[in-house]
């Protein structure tokens, strides 16, 4: 897969087994040390024990975080992906409130929100992920999860155990 | 990952990490006094992890210098407060190399009375390890049924009066849903009925699949009044010395396991194939030993057809990507739309050709997973289960006494016995003993039809008269269970590629050349399937997390000193050399198929003092000989064992 300024990240639910090793892999690169507490992709569970998929920014076109932060500390990079600058972001967390997606984060311990900023054009999930459930490519970018969600959580809404 | 996503990572030091000891590890114990109610954090010193590394090296020792009745010439039994339940994972746990999140239980087991190691994954050493500690060691007994709450710093015993009598899937559903948390966030190891009722061959469960099946540990958890362990994943972080060597280490055991044709099956199907692979060398197990050779159509045995027959939901345990661990949804029967845990292969043989259930494939699955739920080990419930039936047709178990005619391949039959055993109600009070003291209460003939070794230990589930070497390790193990293990390129360890498997001699020699792995393997708190490659990757993936140098002959030094150990724990059992034999039936020749004729038990004698030669062990009285522990490093083990003047 060539890296393109349009690649995104395309999730394939039915393959995800929640091994969780992107979330092992996003910590890294977002902190140096496996913190997954520290991922910016979150693997849900669906039907408690037996069905998982990955989910992180979509990079959408509308921009929600960058549009409401104040001190315009987010940024496009070359990967195409909004992205954080530390030294500018003063942490208020109003971009965490804007992104209606639920994928900004705010770190306590650094007092900065931060993001998937496709670690600038590879990103570290797409190449840990065992069973390529989640790839890099250029195409558009969809909701991913719907139909999965839907049919995985069917179980769970009827109390089927 | 490939080496493009292995630039330096971009911003934001944890401060959290900065507190890290020794990288690789979270660098606490948790202890635990049931009894006085209380938890604390314990530090453990990098000196300590590079001698004793974690699971059952950490186990071991903590047994040894724990368990000693006073004057230390005794051990505790495994019903005294005084005995320990560690449960430990190790440095690889919580990174990112496959499968890495293993479960360690070191602890004297009902069982046997004696040493156990033995594992589970699914995610309890990652969770565990996020929050902040490497291992669990439990003492005492709790005055009313309590489970351990873990989330980071906050440790509570908590009440599970509410949790008793719920089998283990439905003890995580009540914890995930009363604490608000799905999926991985929280891992529960518990017990189900057969635990609390301590049967002696029960397990610990977890993670929905994940079972410590060995000697009897679920019965100690039962005796300590612990329903379960409830680990929330921690928000804490883990330090690799050298993150980059790491992750590059562990795609290169990730390739190795998606193409070595030693592990490529393993990948592809996990255990799957044993049950066609075993059945052409006569080592599966069919109808409690009485047959070799099967009465059904082998093709719908194969790998992909048992694959095929179900829908799946991966399951795998942390980072892993084996297709191995799988969650499967019957399909059709009265049992459709039920989700099972895909058997391995030791669950078809166990829940399934052991009591001679062979065509009903859906069945042995949902039986398979009930066993689980009540935390029963499926090895020893197949001997047990199977020699009851086998007594009852030839007329030694009475309708009478068993309360019912249970049939060979009676899946249902074996589900009520599931019950009585976890219950210890009527005839499955006996039962509950385990195989060994069932048999010996009922005696002969009765008693020389059961499968069991004298040290009061079940076989793994396979058909040891056509697999010495697993007979041999199973036998002479002060665990009971395989301590060499299956080898895994013996080459590397000077021993041969191949041998004959019924030359005594060789068989012997052998499983002592390659002794010391597999205890490397399950103190690193990864798998034993994500751990076969060589060890020369293991090294250098463990090296890369923790700053070490660790060579290849170092890990098989390590496994044997901790061996060495474990075996002066089970001296001070009192487990002598003259228990370390088959019973008869599991000691027999077999009549049939393909290992027909081949008789270990006129070589036994001859393998077991070979094999002592081999280990530098006193075939005598069973102990570790001085010369041999000087060379591992554990002269204050020679004062222990053989006094000040050896
Ligand atoms: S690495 Fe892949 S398989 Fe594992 S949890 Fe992430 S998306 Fe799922
Ligand atoms: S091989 Fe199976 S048991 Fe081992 S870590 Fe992977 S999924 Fe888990």
């Amino acid at each position: 897969m060539l890296a393109t300024a349009t690649n995104v990240l395309r999730i394939h639910p039915e393959k995800c087994t929640g091994c969780l090793r992107c979330e092992l892999a996003c910590s890294y690169m977002q902190t140096g040390t496996f913190h997954p507490a520290k991922s910016v992709i979150r693997v849900s569970p669906f039907e408690g024990h037996t069905s998982y998929a990955p989910y992180t920014c979509t990079q959408c076109a509308e921009g929600w975080c960058m549009t409401a932060c104040p001190v315009g500390a987010i940024t496009i990079n070359a990967a195409g992906a909004k992205d954080v600058l530390d030294d500018t972001c003063v942490g208020c967390k109003l971009c965490t409130i804007a992104c209606p997606y639920g994928t900004m984060f705010y770190d306590p311990d650094t007092r900065k929100a931060f993001k998937c900023n496709l670690c600038g054009g590879a990103p570290a999930c797409a190449e840990a992920c065992p069973t390529a459930a989640i790839t890099y490519e250029g195409t558009a970018t969809e909701d991913w999860l719907g139909e999965f969600a839907r049919v995985r959580s069917a179980r769970v809404l009827a109390g089927v155990r | 990952m490939t080496t493009a996503s292995l630039r330096a990572p971009s911003k934001r030091p944890t401060p959290s990490a900065a507190r890290q000891p020794q990288d690789g590890y979270a660098g606490k114990l948790l202890r635990v006094d049931l009894a006085k109610k209380k938890c604390w954090a314990e530090p453990w010193s990098p000196d300590a992890m590079r001698e004793l590394v974690g699971g059952v090296g950490l186990g071991a020792m903590i047994l040894y210098r724990e368990t000693a009745t006073k004057g230390g010439k005794g051990n505790v039994s495994w019903d005294h407060p005084d005995n320990r339940l560690v449960m430990a994972t190790g440095p690889m746990a919580g990174l990112p190399a496959w499968g890495s999140s293993g479960l360690t239980v070191v602890t004297i087991g009902a069982g046997t009375n004696g040493p156990t190691s033995t594992q589970a994954n699914g995610f309890f050493g990652t969770n565990l390890k996020y929050s902040g500690y490497d291992a669990i060691i439990i003492q005492g007994h709790a005055p009313d049924w309590v489970y351990l709450y873990i989330n980071d710093d906050v440790v509570e015993l908590r009440d599970a009066r509410d949790l008793l009598g719920k089998d283990t899937w439905a003890t995580q559903d009540t914890l995930s849903a009363k604490l608000g948390l799905s999926g991985h966030m929280l891992s529960v190891y518990s017990i189900g009925p057969a635990g609390e009722n301590l049967a002696r061959f029960a397990a610990i469960q977890g993670d929905y699949g994940h079972v410590a099946s060995k000697n009897g540990c679920g019965a100690v958890m039962g005796k300590k009044k612990l329903k379960a362990v409830a680990i929330v994943r921690g928000t804490k972080a883990l330090r690799a010395s050298d993150p980059r060597g790491l992750m590059q280490a562990a795609d290169d055991i990730g390739f190795d396991l998606r193409t070595d044709p030693s592990a490529k099956s393993l990948y592809e199907y996990g255990t799957l194939p044993g049950v066609v692979n075993l059945s052409r060398l006569g080592a599966l197990p069919i109808k409690n030993y009485t047959t070799n050779v099967s009465s059904v159509d082998m093709s719908q045995w194969e790998a992909p057809k048992l694959r095929e027959g179900f829908d799946h939901r991966g399951h795998q345990c942390s980072a892993c990507g084996m297709h191995h661990c799988h969650m499967s949804v019957i399909r059709q029967g009265e049992r459709k739309g039920t989700i099972v845990d895909e058997p391995e292969y030791e669950g078809w043989s166990g829940a399934g050709w052991a009591i001679g259930a062979m065509s009903d494939i859906e069945g042995v699955a949902w039986l398979n997973t009930e066993l689980d739920k009540a935390c029963l080990d499926v090895n020893e419930f197949g001997w047990i289960c199977g020699w009851v039936m086998e007594c009852q047709e030839k007329g030694y178990i009475t309708e009478e006494q068993l309360g019912f005619r249970l049939k060979w391949g009676d899946i249902k039959g074996a589900a009520r016995l599931i019950q009585m055993i976890s219950h210890r109600q009527g005839f499955g009070n006996l039962l509950a003993e385990g195989v060994k003291r069932a048999a010996e209460k009922l005696g002969s003939p009765a008693k020389d039809c059961a499968i069991y070794t004298e040290r009061g230990a079940a076989p793994r589930g396979h058909d040891h008269r056509a697999r010495w070497d697993e007979m041999l390790d199973t036998c002479t193990a002060a665990t009971g269970t395989l301590e060499s293990g299956v080898p895994v390129h013996p080459t590397e360890v000077g021993q041969p590629a191949r041998i004959n498997t019924f030359d005594g001699e060789a068989v012997a020699k052998f499983i002592a050349g390659i002794r010391g792995r597999r205890n490397f393997e399950d103190s690193l708190g990864m798998c034993i399937f994500t751990t076969r490659t060589r060890l020369e990757n293991l090294c250098r993936a463990l090296n890369a997390a923790t700053g070490w140098d660790v060579t290849v002959p170092e890990t098989v030094r390590f496994g044997r000193r901790t061996s060495a150990i474990l075996r002066a724990v089970s001296l001070r059992c009192g487990h002598t050399p003259d228990l370390e034999r088959p019973s008869t039936r599991y000691g027999s020749t077999p009549i049939d198929g393909p290992a027909k004729g081949q008789a270990v038990g006129a070589q036994w004698e001859k393998m077991v003092d070979t094999w002592y030669r081999e280990v530098g062990y006193d075939r005598k009285s069973g102990k570790p000989l001085p010369a041999t522990l000087k060379e591992l490093g554990l002269d204050w083990l020679t004062k222990d064992l053989w006094g000040k003047r050896a």
